[in-house]
């Protein structure tokens, strides 16, 4: 994706968090959520799949967190907060997921950040 | 009477306060020197103005609430808010001290007047607070703080006319807090920014700082701007602005702005606006 930004908010831009993605991500929010306890990082660290399942995790939801998919992780109703817990705990951080969900690389991502755009409500100048 | 001296509108980010942290360790970044700089005004200011107790209206980001339970609008009321673990581990700061009789007197007026907030005597405070309390505020933190958590983090979040007036009800709550305590109240969001989808790290320097520019005087234009085409323009985490809305309003229409500044680190927008009461 080059660095041209919409002005919408539609998919795969944004990812406006519903209460319908909220209900659909609702077990892959809790279990990022539940790495804000050292002692869960600990035990998530040690068998990620063993500790995901035993969290109710599907076998795709499963899948995305292990090859850190943060796109498809957001599609699937994984809160962002929730899932930068994620990337905390495996030593990932928000660069990584945004650069995942921006189709760049980090390096990338981080050099061409600030992204700049100029806009004002509709009739301002 | 206790009465509002001045408030404040101030960004939050993640890396603000881990960038505060390794800034005082080994010198700031370049990008973050600025807003280190840049805020050095705004600590001078609180010093001056010497609260004895402070509101802050902030969001809290899944690190206290989770959606078993995720209020829409919360207070916290209790004489200690320790700091939560966003995944990372604690920074090297205390808890807040809480200001209980604030707290009450608060719940008391806004419940009566129509806000359903939900009352929090365990609160767990993230960087909404922690980020930018360091940039403004030596150690020991000694002033008692009433938080006030808005949900900004799944929709539908409250209106921005309704975070007004939040703002307004609570200067009329202050009126009849007894003593003659002086009070700031503060409104944090972050600016323009987006942290996920293809649109990540958009940065609508123009938009915010028209913000800026707006916010005292031509408030109700700002409020009548549609949270969507906020998000649209500046990213979908610039709905947070909404925020400051509620500082805005628990001031009188005399204020005068004594400090502004605004400079766009990495990924979020980062301003600081103050307001003082005339003595």
């Amino acid at each position: 994706m080059s660095n041209s930004i919409p002005f919408n908010l539609d998919p795969p831009g944004t990812y406006l968090y519903t209460g319908q993605m909220a209900t659909k991500g609702f077990k892959l929010t809790r279990f990022g959520l539940s790495l804000r306890d050292p002692a869960n990082r600990e035990r998530f660290l040690k068998d990620e799949a063993a500790y995901m399942r035993e969290a109710g995790l599907n076998e795709e939801e499963i899948r995305l967190v292990l090859a850190r998919d943060w796109t498809g992780l957001i599609e699937a109703g994984g809160h962002l907060q929730a899932m930068l817990k994620v990337a905390a705990t495996v030593g990932q951080n928000l660069w990584h997921i945004g650069a995942h969900n921006a189709g760049m690389e980090v390096e990338e991502l981080m050099r061409i950040c600030p992204r700049t755009v100029s806009a004002l409500p509709e009739g301002e100048k | 009477m206790a009465r509002i001296v001045g408030g404040f509108g101030i960004s939050h980010t993640p890396s603000m306060g881990l960038e505060y942290d390794k800034g005082l360790a080994q010198g700031f970044s370049p990008r973050w020197q600025k807003w280190y700089d840049g805020t050095r005004g705004v600590k001078a200011w609180l010093e001056r103005a010497a609260p004895d107790r402070m509101i802050i209206v902030y969001n809290d980001h899944l690190n206290h609430f989770d959606f078993s339970a995720y209020p829409t609008m919360a207070i916290g009321v209790a004489p200690e808010f320790r700091q939560a673990d966003e995944g990372w581990g604690l920074r090297p700061f205390p808890s807040l001290v809480g200001d209980v009789d604030l707290g009450w007197h608060l719940t008391e007026k806004l419940v009566r007047g129509g806000y359903d907030l939900t009352v929090c005597q365990d609160l767990a405070v993230d960087h909404g607070i922690y980020s930018w309390l360091p940039y403004l505020m030596d150690l020991p933190w000694t002033i008692p703080v009433v938080p006030v958590a808005i949900n900004m983090v799944r929709h539908p979040i409250p209106t921005s006319e309704r975070l007004h007036q939040f703002g307004k009800d609570i200067r009329r709550a202050i009126d009849s807090f007894p003593g003659e305590d002086r009070i700031v109240v503060v409104g944090t969001g972050g600016m323009s920014h987006q942290i996920s989808g293809a649109r990540f790290g958009i940065a609508n320097e123009t938009l915010d700082h028209y913000f800026l520019e707006k916010l005292k005087d031509e408030t109700e234009e700002l409020v009548a701007i549609p949270q969507e085409e906020l998000m649209r323009l500046g990213g979908t985490e610039a709905a947070e602005l909404a925020i400051w809305f509620s500082m805005r309003g628990a001031l009188s229409d005399k204020v005068k702005e004594v400090h502004r500044y605004y400079t766009f680190p990495a990924i979020t927008g980062c301003g600081v606006v103050v307001y003082e009461e005339p003595a």
